[in-house]
């Protein structure tokens, strides 16, 4: 079951992903980053820790957001990916288009 | 025969009545004639008693068969029949008495024939209102019958007929046998008096019929019991026919009877209004488990829901309200409420604690019904429930009274009852619309499918130097999964297997597109770095934004053998190595197709060349393989396909294709659904 949680911290906001996200759910992640910029939040933080797996409907979500990104200047980092899903961003090649880091550190240091 | 006879048995029995009736009076008449003249005219009194029961039996009959004939009768209306013939009875009988009181003393007054005469006559109204009410009594007995009340009233029936014949054993006079007897009548037609099954079954109106006509039965019973009291003293009389046991003891039984019925009619009064608003209820609850057949709008069933929810508990008011995904109210039924005063009760309740819980979707518990206070200046308590249909809160039902306190348990539990129905009602109109839609849509996906089999290929090119064979299951009726080959010319050959993001009818849709973009591009012979750059090209333009396609693209010649290859996002390839003995995943960086719509794609997808052996084999795969899960969530994984492949190098192509087929299979275990589109190609070199 996905689980999105969107903790507003001072200067960023921290998106939390937790068990799986595949085709049936990809709508709520949508929603979530939809919600996320539309409160104008110029840094995302993805905390992936609990993410246990991502279909490519989920990847695709991620995907669709990075041209706005782009526009807007948005700084997306995800952190604490499992082994097997970064596994999966990297076979395709996501994670040369969106910043992956081990932890929270090294993503916040990321966002500098 | 019996047929023609059958009708005919009304008519011949009261014939046969009246002619015992005249036989009765002129042997008195006879008697009497005998008294004057000091003749002994020699008939005994054996030959009336013998007449008076022919002429009982007779009016038995009679009435038996009218009453039969009048199989609708209602309770009313047989209850007026013996009203109607005690007050004949009674009114003839006051006449004959007026007359005898207008007469005084002149000579016909003390005329022995004719008082001889309306003694009879007396006697034989007496006796038609008697039997006639035990015969109509039966059939308000025998209402409901169980085997027990049957066979009570048989054994009354008999016990009837005995005491008819009893007159010849005691000459109609009272003694201790005759008292025995009524007493034995009269117990056992108190026994019979408590089934009374027919009275709830009266509306108001009709229990206040039924009261005044039991109370004319009673008056003309009691009076008649009198004077046939009165008859045992006078001695004008030669033989008294009266002072038979079946007649006193039809007294008694009439007379209990219709007691029972006046009283229990009239404590019945009060309650009457309830049994009939059960009656309604039942007849409501009726109409809302009628489902709504195709075509009718749900409205109708929340049209009966709210009336009979507020006959149910006399409500003050009420209205339904219907919201839908964004939680926008729609007020659908409003019954006497006018907008600004729902508003404001609205306004009370949305603060109340059951509004909300409607709200917390709570859905095991299913519609309830429940009750709470308001402070409105007219309303005082009002009783909401949530209606629910296939767990979702679709509205509510809001009933509002004046008075507090005014829902009691009986009106929650039926309104819930009615709520719940009817949700079922709507949920099963709702469930069959969707069937015959669903029912639709299969057929248009079965055509998809056929069309989608058709778009993989019936065969892979290949020559001498290597075989080929492929494979493609879909979790879904269609899928996005694909692979191709095609010769480019004699000693070149392409080949291609892609997974279209998603799954399902988008995913397919996007998997022809790739299919078209293969042919196009194809065509020009192009390298596959080249065939990803302009494939990305292709596909940028034609996929939406969140959608991307992965692929690996081979260009094998077979002239040198040699193996040109590409990877975009698409899951590594594994390859066994002959010479070495090894089989290992052939790593190449590379970007999903449509991932990066614009020229910088190009940095991030490359190309490798290697030689391949003999006995060298190459296995394609989409990731459905290597993350199909088992019972416990575990994936097959690269590693398990790799081990798989390497035990299996040594079979042919299409050997190795089952065996990896089986084992994940075997591994997924039978019973699950595969949960992805899963396709793979074995290309073994010679």
């Amino acid at each position: 079951m996905l689980k999105i949680e969107n903790i507003d911290q001072t200067d960023h906001v921290v998106l939390q992903l937790s068990g799986e996200i595949d085709a049936s759910n990809s709508v709520d992640l949508d929603e979530a980053i939809q919600d996320i910029l539309q409160k104008g939040a110029k840094k995302i933080l993805v905390d992936a820790s609990r993410l246990e797996y991502i279909s490519s409907a989920g990847l695709g979500v991620f995907m669709s957001y990075l041209e706005e990104f782009e526009e807007k200047d948005i700084r997306i980092v995800i952190y604490g990916l499992l082994e097997k899903v970064h596994q999966v961003f990297v076979i395709l090649g996501l994670d040369k288009l969106i910043t992956i880091k081990n932890n929270q550190q090294d993503a916040l240091e990321a966002m500098l | 025969m019996l047929k023609l006879l059958s009708p005919n048995i009304g008519k011949v029995s009261f014939l046969i009545a009246i002619l015992a009736w005249l036989a009765l009076l002129f042997v008195d008449i006879t008697r009497i004639f005998g008294m004057m003249t000091q003749i002994e005219s020699g008939v005994r009194p054996e030959v009336s008693y013998i007449l008076q029961v022919v002429f009982f039996i007779m009016v038995y009959i009679f009435y038996n068969s009218s009453i039969i004939k009048n199989e609708q009768n209602e309770f009313l209306h047989l209850i007026w029949r013996g009203a109607s013939t005690g007050l004949l009875a009674l009114a003839i009988s006051l006449l004959i008495r007026g007359f005898y009181g207008l007469m005084g003393d002149s000579r016909l007054a003390i005329d022995p024939l004719l008082r001889n005469f309306f003694y009879h006559v007396n006697f034989a109204l007496t006796s038609l209102f008697l039997i006639s009410c035990t015969l109509l009594w039966k059939r308000l007995i025998l209402y409901q019958k169980t085997k027990t009340v049957v066979q009570q009233w048989q054994a009354f029936e008999i016990l009837l007929l005995i005491s008819m014949f009893f007159v010849f054993f005691n000459q109609n006079t009272l003694d201790y046998s005759f008292l025995f007897g009524l007493v034995f009548i009269t117990v056992f037609s108190i026994s019979l008096s408590i089934n009374l099954k027919w009275v709830p079954y009266l509306t108001f109106k009709e229990k206040w019929k039924s009261i005044l006509f039991f109370f004319i039965i009673l008056i003309s019973s009691t009076y008649l019991f009198i004077q046939v009291l009165s008859y045992s003293d006078v001695d004008q009389i030669p033989v008294n026919l009266t002072d038979n046991l079946l007649l006193i003891g039809l007294f008694a039984f009439v007379f209990i009877y219709s007691l029972f019925s006046f009283l229990v009619t009239l404590f019945n009064l009060p309650t009457s209004s309830v049994f009939e608003q059960k009656l309604v209820e039942a007849i409501n609850f009726q109409r809302l488990s009628q489902s709504i057949k195709p075509g009718e709008n749900e409205n109708q069933v929340l049209d009966i829901l709210i009336d009979s929810s507020m006959s149910a508990s006399y409500a003050d008011a009420g209205w339904l309200e219907t919201s839908n995904d964004q939680g926008e109210l729609t007020f659908l039924q409003e019954r006497f409420i006018d907008k600004e005063t729902l508003e404001q009760v609205l306004d009370l309740l949305s603060k109340s604690k059951p509004y909300q819980q409607g709200n917390a979707l709570k859905m095991e518990e299913g519609s309830k019904a429940v009750q709470t206070k308001i402070t409105h200046s007219i309303y005082k308590s009002a009783l909401v429930a949530p209606l629910i249909v296939n767990q979702k809160l679709i509205g509510r039902l809001v009933l509002v009274k004046e008075v507090k306190e005014g829902f009691n348990k009986e009106m929650l539990s039926i309104i819930s009852t009615f709520v719940g129905q009817a949700c079922i009602s709507v949920e099963n109109y709702r469930l069959l619309n969707e069937a015959i839609k669903n029912e639709r849509y299969k057929e248009e996906l079965e055509i998809a499918q056929r069309v989608q089999e058709s778009l993989l290929p019936d065969i892979l090119h290949h020559d001498e130097s290597f075989e080929i064979s492929g494979f493609s299951a879909a979790a879904d009726e269609v899928g996005g999964d694909y692979y191709e080959t095609k010769q480019l010319d004699e000693h070149t050959f392409a080949l291609i297997i892609g997974d279209v993001s998603g799954k399902g009818t988008s995913a397919a849709f996007n998997m022809s597109q790739m299919k078209g973009v293969f042919h196009s591009l194809v065509q020009t012979h192009p390298r596959p770095k080249e065939f990803m750059i302009l494939a990305n090209n292709a596909l940028s333009a034609c996929l939406e934004k969140n959608h991307f396609i992965t692929t690996s693209y081979y260009f094998i010649q077979t002239d040198t053998k040699s193996i040109t290859y590409s990877r975009a996002g698409h899951c590594p390839t594994l390859y066994y190595n002959h010479q070495k003995d090894e089989t290992v995943y052939l790593s190449i960086d590379g970007m999903g197709l449509g991932m990066l719509r614009n020229k910088l794609y190009e940095k991030y997808v490359h190309e490798k060349a290697f030689q391949f052996g003999s006995g060298d084999v190459m296995v394609l795969i989409t990731d459905g393989i290597v993350e199909a899960k088992d019972g416990n969530g575990i994936e097959f994984g690269y590693d398990r396909l790799r081990e798989v492949v390497h035990e299996n190098v040594n079979l042919d192509s299409r050997e190795i294709q089952d065996t990896v087929i089986r084992e994940v299979y075997k591994f997924i275990g039978k019973n699950k659904i595969a949960d992805d589109d899963y396709s793979l190609m074995v290309v073994k070199f010679k």
